[in-house]
């Protein structure tokens, strides 16, 4: 019998239903050494192939300029190096579903965004095809996000703004209002309102934050450098909690206040959908 | 769970090629735990009696007197109604039989039997895997989550396909390049060109999977059923009152 988890996008509940909010480090030697904030979700990357509870990862890793291809991870040393290339910036699933099919895979943990998230989930929950694979997909992780990009307009801007070729973007980043732009001969901070004309129209319709379909929804904490991460169901919260017992990740119940800042974000996108889309009724 | 306390199933093909029923097959003892079947395989239809579900296959040729009276007749004697498969739901691929076409059919029209009833549930899927109907039936249970409004706002449209997703999420600039619709078309009709779909028309058998798997197509689905709603035009057909 199918357990019954309920997902839903609600006003009322902005970050959908969850059991726990976390706040995370990693306490990993091998990630801290990359120097890289966070990276809770890389360390539960980490303890999920080292414990051998499954045997890939699939990531969107950054191909050139702000363009992202699906990339297969087996082995904790290639998790390693993908530490800092793992990119969020575009949903990206082209080339996932030869990849799952391919014998060598029996059980993955996929990290995307919330609109992934949502067509995975239905793809478990509700298969419309025989030839649906997502039962190879044991674990959905998703990254909060408020917007992906129109990629040829939002480079062409910060190119003839601010003389920043997109070959040379190695990160784009949001933190607090401002988008940092890493290049490789510095760092480049926008506001958020300054490029929200180019994010893509449909993201502006998007009512997700959080990625309330994942079973972990995964975040930058707006007070610290922390990661923060939302359990949505048993499982997930055991394998946070096993990540931490065994030394991967150092976790703390989220502040009140860590939590009010997600869901005023969450509600915020909500709104935002609610205007967005009884324009196109 | 006791065999009376069990709600009552009925699963009815109205015609077609048969994949839905036999892909239900598959789960009838899985199916049999929570619910007390009654289908045609199982020699044990009964339409002069009540049932809590009922499970439609098939789309439905308006040439056919017989179907539209067995269709009205179950939709009266069911509380909930799940139109099942694309052809039931969206029409699927027998939405380009216009009659007089070569070699056959002679009908002039078939039509899903969302055009004609009142249908509580709409599942695309040519055929959906078996799993999908069980997890319809959990959520029906607990009564709430997003999928469920999803599937009860795809009732309140007759025709989904590829066609749509490019006409109403592609050209609208909606689509944001997730992939869903791609990796969800059995015949390969969609392939991602820079980073969107694309539609090869010929091999669109019209589903409605890519439609109904799109967060955006579905965002659109359920803000326009909850107009429709409050005002449910039927083309033709019965009432459709809600039992229960």
């Amino acid at each position: 019998m199918v357990s019954f988890q309920s997902f839903i996008i609600d006003p009322e509940y902005p970050m959908g239903m969850y059991i726990h909010v976390y706040e995370a480090e990693a306490k990993d030697s091998r990630i801290k050494e990359r120097g890289k904030a966070g990276g809770a979700v890389t360390a539960i990357l980490l303890y999920l192939l080292e414990e051998k509870i499954v045997d890939t990862i699939i990531v969107a890793r950054k191909k050139h300029g702000l363009r992202g291809e699906t990339y297969v991870v087996k082995t904790p040393e290639e998790i390693l190096e993908a530490v800092g290339s793992i990119w969020s910036v575009v949903p990206y699933t082209l080339g996932l579903k030869e990849k799952l099919l391919s014998p060598e895979v029996k059980k993955s943990v996929f990290v995307g965004l919330p609109c992934q998230a949502q067509f995975l989930r239905q793809m478990k929950m509700f298969p419309l095809l025989e030839s649906d694979f997502s039962s190879k997909i044991y674990l959905i992780i998703s990254l909060f996000c408020m917007g992906t990009f129109a990629i040829e307009s939002f480079l062409s801007y910060v190119h003839t703004s601010y003389r920043v070729s997109p070959d040379d973007i190695t990160s784009v980043e949001i933190v607090k209002d401002k988008l940092l732009i890493k290049h490789v001969k510095g760092e480049l901070t926008i506001s958020v309102d300054e490029v929200l004309p180019y994010l893509q129209h449909g993201c502006l319709t998007c009512p997700d934050y959080t990625g309330v379909f994942a079973d972990i929804s995964a975040g930058r904490s707006p007070e610290s450098e922390s990661t923060l991460l939302i359990s949505r169901n048993k499982m997930a919260d055991k394998i946070i909690r096993d990540a931490a017992s065994k030394g991967y990740i150092g976790i703390r119940e989220a502040s009140v206040k860590v939590i009010d800042n997600a869901i005023e974000k969450s509600r915020e996108k909500i709104l935002r959908s609610y205007k967005y889309v009884s324009t196109l009724i | 769970m006791s065999q009376r306390t069990k709600p009552e199933l009925l699963i009815y093909d109205f015609g077609g090629c048969e994949g839905c029923p036999l892909s239900i097959i598959r789960v009838i003892v899985q199916l049999s735990q929570i619910v007390n079947v009654s289908s045609r395989y199982l020699g044990s239809v009964d339409l002069n009696r009540s049932y809590d579900y009922a499970v439609l296959t098939g789309s439905i040729c308006l040439d056919s007197v017989r179907h539209v009276e067995t269709l009205r007749k179950i939709r009266e004697n069911a509380k909930i109604v799940i139109a099942y498969g694309s052809c039931a739901s969206v029409g699927g691929i027998t939405l380009y039989a216009r009659g007089g076409q070569e070699p056959m059919p002679e009908h002039r029209k078939f039509t899903s039997i969302t055009k004609l009833i009142d249908v509580d549930y709409s599942i695309p899927g040519c055929p959906p895997a078996p799993q999908t109907l069980i997890s319809l039936l959990s959520n029906i249970k607990q009564g709430r989550g997003y999928f469920l409004d999803l599937f009860k706002a795809s009732s309140y449209t007759s025709k989904l396909s590829g066609f749509d997703l490019i006409d109403e999420i592609v050209l609208t600039g909606l689509c944001v390049g997730c992939g869903a619709c791609v990796l969800s078309c059995p015949t390969n009709a969609l392939q991602m060109i820079e980073g969107h779909p694309d539609l090869i028309p010929e091999k669109c058998i019209r589903c409605g999977s890519c439609t109904v798997r799109c967060p955006r197509f579905s965002q659109l689905l359920m803000q326009r059923a909850k107009l429709l709603e409050k005002s449910r035009i039927l083309i033709r057909g019965v009432s459709g009152e809600k039992h229960g």
